[in-house]
């Protein structure tokens, strides 16, 4: 590639630094279009080889089992499965789309940029983040899938019975048996009103906003809740302690890798590995996968 | 010392004149090929296409290694979408009865109908996972510190507004991966306390994926959601041009 530089005599140094700077056509064209070029033939070759998928017309009366979301959401679909609804599908994302907007605005300092990883720790902080986010989600997914009971039980004979029957997934604790829940705490009152306000449609009803089931709350909520803000927490302090969080910026680094790590894993998972009833299979066992070639 | 001597014009000489030289190429590029600084600066910054770009840039920043193109490659693929999407608003018409006969129409009976479907299906998928990385490599070059705080907003805005724009679009096919998509996907939103039913109500237009559905979903998809996604790509770019271009060690 010809490069060709707007040289100015040594002799007049300008603030702007102009020996420094490459002129756009033809340097920045020319990688632009080639980068174009490639995309477009990559995009043809793909769209030769593989067809857009086109099941059978849509049908409300026959439901396609997995039904799944577009793959960017079956992270958001696979949370849902751990989680209240609400917490999975509409505060966990808002509450990162914020927190994501944030960054600039927590991390003011102007070092570093305009450079990869610029900061002393930050590609071993971003490794072990992402490790962490990574592993970490896999794990509480076999976990509250009831899988790690399951080859505990397989190949070590060990069984938690019914009295630990939380370790294998968090629901059981609201089961009486297990916790031995007083009546009052499924159901207690905090409005004393019919509160209605944009409520309606089927499943709505007057009791919607009236009462907290405490065993629910703690297991839908509060520990998903707590896992995902405290791991997080917990996470930076200990890389604080460590000492390869010292700044800000370290710590969105932190953030940003763990998330990462979390949402392939959260997304793959959600995408491959879940079958009909949203069980947990094996990618091979699984039939209706976008874009399979060949596929009706 | 050798002087140089006029030599006479080849045959290519003949035939690139006649060709680059006549009144209509010169009235549509004033110039020939730029191959002087001078010209090249000139040219970047009267073409109404290149003028988005300054006319130099730092030496660093034309590497490859720096931006991967990721934020130029999501732009191509949104102007590739609005080409082959342009393509397939000619055949589809997005009303339950006809919506997925006309895709089969497109893939069976449409001259390179099932190519264009398929151009469009795959750089949706490219458009959101370039945008992602785009992300990802603005992040780790700290590309977002002062003063480009708001432009790193105007491109989270970005983000949504693709993903989005791809959601939108996943209904249109009318099958049943479109359907169930679609119906678990506006659950999500339907699941948010006090405001969800009614926003998944907005959303479709009704308590389930049906035809008001579709046209709504169709409408965001080819002229809602391209327009404010173009609004704040323009705001995008020109902020980029405003806070100095590229972030760069100061
Ligand atoms: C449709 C989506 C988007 C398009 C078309 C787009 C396009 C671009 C382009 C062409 C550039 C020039 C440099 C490069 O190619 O990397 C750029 C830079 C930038 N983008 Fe985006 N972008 C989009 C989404 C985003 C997102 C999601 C973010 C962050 C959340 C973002 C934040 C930025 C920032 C801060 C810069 C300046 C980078 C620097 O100074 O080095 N953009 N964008």
């Amino acid at each position: 590639m010809a490069t060709v530089v707007v040289a100015r005599p040594a002799a007049r140094p300008t603030p702007r630094a102009r020996d420094e700077e490459v002129l756009v056509w033809p340097d920045l064209v020319f990688v632009e279009f080639i980068s174009a070029l490639l995309f477009t033939v990559l995009l043809f070759l793909l769209s030769y080889l593989m067809n857009a998928p086109l099941l059978d017309e849509a049908n409300a009366n026959v439901t396609n089992d997995p039904a799944k979301a577009p793959w960017y959401l079956l992270n958001l679909q696979e949370l849902l499965l751990h989680m209240n609804p609400a917490l999975a599908g509409i505060v966990v994302p808002t509450v990162w789309l914020i927190v994501l907007g944030a960054f600039p605005y927590f991390d003011r300092s102007t070092e570093g940029q305009g450079r990869w990883f610029a900061d002393v720790n930050s590609v071993k902080n971003t490794v072990f983040s992402f490790m962490v986010g990574w592993w970490g989600t896999l794990a509480l997914i076999l976990w509250n899938s009831g899988k790690v009971a399951l080859w505990l039980k397989d190949w070590f004979g060990f069984s938690g019975g019914d009295t630990l029957a939380f370790l294998e997934r968090s629901a059981a604790l609201k089961d009486p048996s297990v916790v031995p829940w007083p009546d009052w705490a499924s159901s207690i009152p905090y409005l004393w009103f019919n509160l209605k306000i944009l409520d309606e449609g089927p499943g709505a009803g007057v009791t919607t906003f009236q009462k907290i089931d405490l065993p629910t709350l703690l297991v839908d909520i509060g520990i998903p809740a707590g896992f995902m803000v405290g791991f997080t927490c917990l996470l930076i302090f200990a890389l604080w302690k460590v000492g390869w969080v010292l700044t800000r910026r370290d710590a969105l680094i932190t953030l940003m890798s763990g998330f990462v790590g979390v949402f392939l894993m959260l997304t793959i998972i959600g995408t491959a590995f879940r079958g009909p009833g949203q069980d947990l299979i094996w990618p091979w066992d699984l039939r209706t996968l976008e874009g399979i070639p060949g596929q009706e | 010392m050798a002087v140089e001597q006029p030599t006479q014009p080849t045959i290519g000489d003949l035939i690139y004149d006649k060709l680059f030289h006549n009144y209509v190429w010169r009235s549509i590029f004033r110039t020939g090929y730029p191959n002087t600084p001078r010209n090249q600066m000139l040219v970047v910054a009267t073409n109404v296409f290149l003028h988005l770009h300054p006319t130099r840039i730092h030496r660093t920043h034309v590497k490859i290694t720096h931006t991967y193109c990721l934020g130029g490659l999501t732009f191509f693929m949104f102007l590739g979408l609005t080409v082959t999407g342009i393509l397939l608003m000619f055949y589809y018409v997005p009303s339950v009865d006809r919506a997925y006969l006309d895709i089969q129409n497109i893939q069976t009976n449409v001259q390179f109908g099932q190519l264009m479907r398929n151009m469009h299906r795959w750089m949706a998928h490219a458009m959101v996972i370039l945008v992602f990385l785009h992300m990802l490599r603005v992040f780790y070059t700290g590309a977002y510190k002062p003063p480009r705080e708001f432009n790193w907003v105007v491109g989270v805005v970005l983000l949504v507004l693709t993903f989005l724009l791809s959601f939108t679009g996943y209904l249109l096919p009318w099958d049943q991966l479109a359907f169930w998509a679609i119906t678990v996907g506006t659950n999500i939103a339907g699941s948010a306390p006090v405001l969800g039913p009614k926003t998944r109500f907005w959303l479709l237009g009704g308590f389930e994926v049906g035809p008001d559905a579709l046209i709504r979903f169709y409408t965001l998809h080819v002229i809602g959601l391209p327009l404010l996604a173009a609004i704040f790509m323009a705001v995008h770019f020109w902020r980029i041009r405003r806070d100095g271009g590229l972030a760069r060690p100061l």
